[in-house]
């Protein structure tokens, strides 16, 4: 069910910590879109920025500069309390002194639900969430995914316009981590509810969101969807922090017909896809994961080899895929080859054939040319 | 990710609180400061500041107190550590007996020690003459020194304790595993890790020792310190400006140590506080040390608990030492009309003081560390003022304050509430007193709670719509409720014990029991100073436990280590 309410817009919004030469811009000039019943995920190392932004929306932090608007609104003026938004904590931050129902139904008091109401809401949603043997538990009874499904609770009942996520998985173990996200992304999507969600964690974000914002250094640095941030980034950094990745240099960048570029890397000529200011950068890289990294047995020796030939320097295997680590005469190629065929791995010490997936490859500026040609 | 978030604009319960929190400051401290200031610079009294080292009777007088107050500073930390270091490594049986007797200390009355001591080691004392015939004096700086550090080493004790208990065990084992005897990684380890916690036990000595006024006046004799230099000039001299002079000569090294204690001392604090231990302390092992540590011990402890048991047996014996048949005729004395009026008045302005300063000092915490963000070392300076200046100089402030209406330009802010002719007979002086005194302490057990509360659980409540005085009431009170009690518990105690403001603003109308006791000692009617000793210890046991019972009542457990993010 698509939602018309919960439009979000950021609108330049800046945060400076500190004065003078202590000052630090912890976000700058932050605008963003968010659709109704949009799920966007701020992506980054920390201290890039991301959970200020999101604090920021919350209203626990004041813009330096800036404004947060819901649906054409101006929030700038309201505290958090009068700000119709629910936040998902890190820590969870469920009322230590208080049972599961009390937390849950807080909200719910503060907004002076009738009784017969907050006993109706809270414990619909207890039972969506697989609560309601917990009602009566204090949190220190429950185990971490279950604080995590109380929280979230928490923050649904009273049916804010927009979720806030912040890192709320990061204290929860990996096998848990993949569950919770699935539930949180059912029930987002069947409440439409919009939402934010900060984390660090790159599966996190693919899996979650609609749209991924990866920001570094309190900017952002690019804005897609999963596929475009994967397939398409706009600079090494971002194809660098999404994935694994190999950067080739390359040699003799030309135009290529159909909107492809031609280059030549490790001694192939290969017809690739490119971001519109690779031609104008000095020194593009292009980027290929290792996924698109094909690996043959070669016949040849380790002196007579090929510059698409390399000499594997580590492999592990982890039965449905191989991990190679192959040195070329350039540089070190990482491979993924996925469900290998038996007795066809290539040894440590043998010389393999590498082969390029042309259609998958990247054609990237370096970063300094995106810096230059944004100035 | 800082304890305080900082972003958010006041609320309008915030700026109430914090507008309430500097009045209340300002009129039960500050103010009253400020007179001794003012007052210090009339003739009698500036003539006190500047012949301050010239003048070989100020002089002497200054050296005194800072004498007295370096020796129990020194000798209450070396007793306190090893008291500290025999609880936390030595093996031995009655422990925990231990550990209590050494705490008891600090809620006894003011007098209990120097009477007791005079009694059992003074000229005539039970121990000196009767069982070594010998005749001591102890009037004056041995006496002082005698009764103030065995008044003053559970601090010490406390603070070391605390600080032991909370190193790493996995340091020794360290150590020992790169091949060092127990007695190096005592010497290279534990002692340099304690470093912080002796200066800081020995600065807060310091200042207790030389703000003390009750055990001058009992057993100081013509060792005169500042404290009781400046009561005499109030109570001999009559002259208000030579009063203020002296309190000044005390405040201003009183508030230096204070200031060099939180902010130095605690700052070099490198002992880490971790959760979980990681192993179980060495416990020490050797012959000779277990030896001198546990004869230190039984010493301190014995002489601690007859101590006591001269205050209890004293107060129903005819007189100690002299003539022991039972008696209840101090009892019958007191209770016949002598003390009724001063325990009724006591108790009753302890406990309206008492939820007051408890309240007072959790603001002020959750102010310093949730709210304040510009000033907020400077909002917790002014809220342990209470604690950090001395007692005489709080109440000679006040006697000077309140015995008239506060008037700026003609027009009264603050009526006359001390002396004889205030409302309620100057009852509500007393309380001010009672509650600047007593609520640093609450102050400070609530800031060290709520730093571990992590503060998302208080973003929490505001994201759900929860206003700032909603989330005050239903979020952080409960999670700070075990503070709260214990602030409440010392703030009764304290109240019930204090005695060197007090003794400025008792009237006609308001007597003081621990005031009741400083007149009978000065009569050296010592059977009466017990009883009276023991009443006050059972007032505060029976009255601070059924404070304990009813706000356990409404405490949630918090005895969780509450989950903090990053």
């Amino acid at each position: 069910m698509a939602k018309t309410t919960g439009k979000l817009e950021l609108r330049a919004l800046t945060k400076e910590f500190g004065n003078g030469s202590e000052k630090v811009v912890a976000v700058k000039e932050l605008s963003l879109t968010i659709n109704p019943g949009e799920f966007v995920t701020l992506l980054g190392p920390s201290g890039c920025g991301k959970t200020t932004a999101l604090r920021m929306v919350a209203g626990f932090e004041t813009p330096t500069s800036g404004q947060v608007l819901l649906d054409g609104e101006d929030l700038s003026a309201l505290t958090p309390d009068r700000r119709p938004m629910g936040m998902v904590f890190q820590s969870y931050a469920l009322f230590p002194h208080m049972t599961v129902f009390d937390n849950v139904a807080y909200g719910l008091k503060v907004k002076k639900f009738s009784t017969a109401q907050i006993k109706k809401e809270v414990g619909e949603i207890l039972d969506s969430m697989n609560l309601a043997h917990l009602t009566n538990r204090a949190p220190n009874q429950l185990s971490g995914g279950q604080q995590q499904r109380v929280a979230l609770a928490r923050a649904m009942v009273v049916r804010p316009k927009v979720l806030l996520f912040d890192e709320p998985l990061s204290n929860l173990d990996a096998k848990l981590r993949a569950q919770m996200r699935i539930e949180i992304r059912s029930i987002q999507r069947r409440l439409g509810i919009t939402s934010i969600f900060v984390t660090h964690d790159q599966d996190e974000a693919m899996s979650l969101s609609d749209r991924i914002v990866v920001m570094r250094n309190a900017v952002v640095e690019q804005s897609g969807t999963p596929e475009e941030i994967y397939r398409r980034p706009s600079s090494v950094f971002v194809a660098d922090f999404i994935g694994r990745s190999n950067f080739l240099s390359v040699n003799e960048v030309k135009k290529g017909g159909s909107g492809k570029v031609s280059v030549e890397a490790s001694g192939v000529r290969l017809k690739v896809n490119a971001h519109p200011k690779a031609l104008k950068s000095a020194h593009p890289h292009l980027l290929v994961r290792p996924e698109s990294v094909s690996v043959k047995k070669s016949s040849a020796s380790s002196k007579s080899r090929k510059a698409n030939e390399g000499i594997v320097k580590n492999v592990v295997f982890y039965g449905n895929h191989v991990e190679y680590s192959i040195d070329t005469p350039n540089q070190t190629i990482a491979a993924v080859v996925s469900d290998p065929v038996y007795d066809e791995i290539v040894p440590v010490g043998a010389v393999a054939k590498i082969d390029f997936d042309e259609s998958r490859a990247w054609l990237l500026p370096s970063d300094s040319a995106v810096i230059a040609s944004e100035e | 990710m800082a304890l305080k978030r900082s972003g958010t604009k006041y609320d309008i319960f915030t700026k109430i609180a914090l507008v309430l929190v500097v009045a209340i400051v300002f009129f039960l401290i500050i103010l009253p400061l400020l007179n001794i200031l003012i007052y210090s610079t009339q003739p009698t009294g500036s003539a006190i500041i500047t012949n301050a080292f010239s003048d070989e009777v100020i002089r002497q007088i200054l050296w005194n107190t800072m004498k007295l107050g370096l020796t129990v500073a020194f000798l209450g930390t070396l007793l306190g550590f090893i008291m500290a270091y025999t609880q936390a490594r030595v093996e031995f049986r009655g422990k925990k007996v231990l550990h209590i007797i050494n705490l008891v200390p600090i809620i006894s009355p003011p007098f209990a020690f120097a009477t007791a001591v005079i009694v059992l080691f003074g000229r005539s004392g039970i121990i000196t003459r009767g069982v070594f015939d010998w005749r001591p004096t102890l009037y004056g700086y041995t006496g002082l020194v005698l009764v103030l550090t065995l008044s003053f080493f559970p601090i010490a004790y406390m603070n070391l304790l605390g600080m032991l208990r909370s190193l790493d065990p996995a340091l020794d084992e360290a150590g020992s595993s790169l091949g060092a005897s127990k007695w190096r990684i005592f010497r290279t380890v534990t002692l340099p890790l304690l470093i912080p916690g002796f200066a800081g036990s020995f600065l807060l000595l310091f200042i207790e020792s030389i703000a003390d006024l009750a055990n001058p006046l009992i057993i100081g004799g013509n060792y005169t310190v500042l404290a009781s230099r400046a009561y005499m000039a109030i109570n001999g001299d009559y002259d208000i400006p030579m009063a203020a002079g002296y309190s000044f000569l005390l405040l201003l090294p009183a508030l230096l140590v204070f200031l060099v204690q939180r902010y130095w001392a605690q700052r070099k604090s490198v002992v880490s506080v971790t959760g979980k231990p990681s192993g179980r302390p060495t416990v020490v092992t050797s012959p000779i040390a277990r030896f001198f540590l546990l004869s230190v011990t039984f010493l301190l402890t014995s002489l601690i608990v007859m101590v006591y048991a001269t205050v209890v047996l004293g107060a129903f014996v005819k007189i100690i030492g002299v003539e022991n048949s039972f008696t209840l005729e101090h009892f019958r004395y007191l209770l016949g009309g002598f003390a009724n009026a001063a325990v009724k008045a006591t108790t009753f302005l302890a406990l309206i003081a008492t939820p007051l300063a408890g309240i007072f000092g959790m603001l002020i915490a959750w102010l310093v560390i949730r709210k304040v963000r510009r000033g907020s070392e400077a909002l917790d300076f002014l809220g342990m003022l209470g604690i950090a200046v001395p007692g005489t100089v709080i109440g000679i402030g006040y006697a000077i304050t309140y015995n008239d209406p506060v008037k700026i330009g003609g027009v009264t802010v603050f009526p006359q509430v001390a002396g004889g002719a205030a409302i309620f007979g100057g009852a509500i002086a007393i309380v001010m007193v009672y509650i600047i005194r007593s609520s640093p302490a609450g102050q400070r057990s609530g800031i060290s709670l709520l730093q571990q509360i992590d503060p998302s659980i208080e973003e929490a409540s505001a994201s759900l719509g929860a206003s700032g005085g909603r989330t005050f009431r239903l979020v952080t009170l409960p999670l700070i409720s075990g503070a709260f009690l214990s602030g409440l518990m010392y703030a009764f105690a304290h109240s019930m014990t204090t005695l060197s403001p007090i003794i400025f603003l008792v009237t006609p109308d308001i007597s003081i029991l621990t005031q009741k006791i400083l007149a009978e000692a000065d009569q050296g009617r010592y059977g009466n100073v017990f009883a009276l000793c023991c009443m006050l210890i059972v007032l505060i046991m029976v009255i601070g436990g059924l404070i304990n019972l009813l706000v356990r009542r409404f405490q949630v457990s918090t005895d969780r280590p509450l989950v903090t993010g990053r």
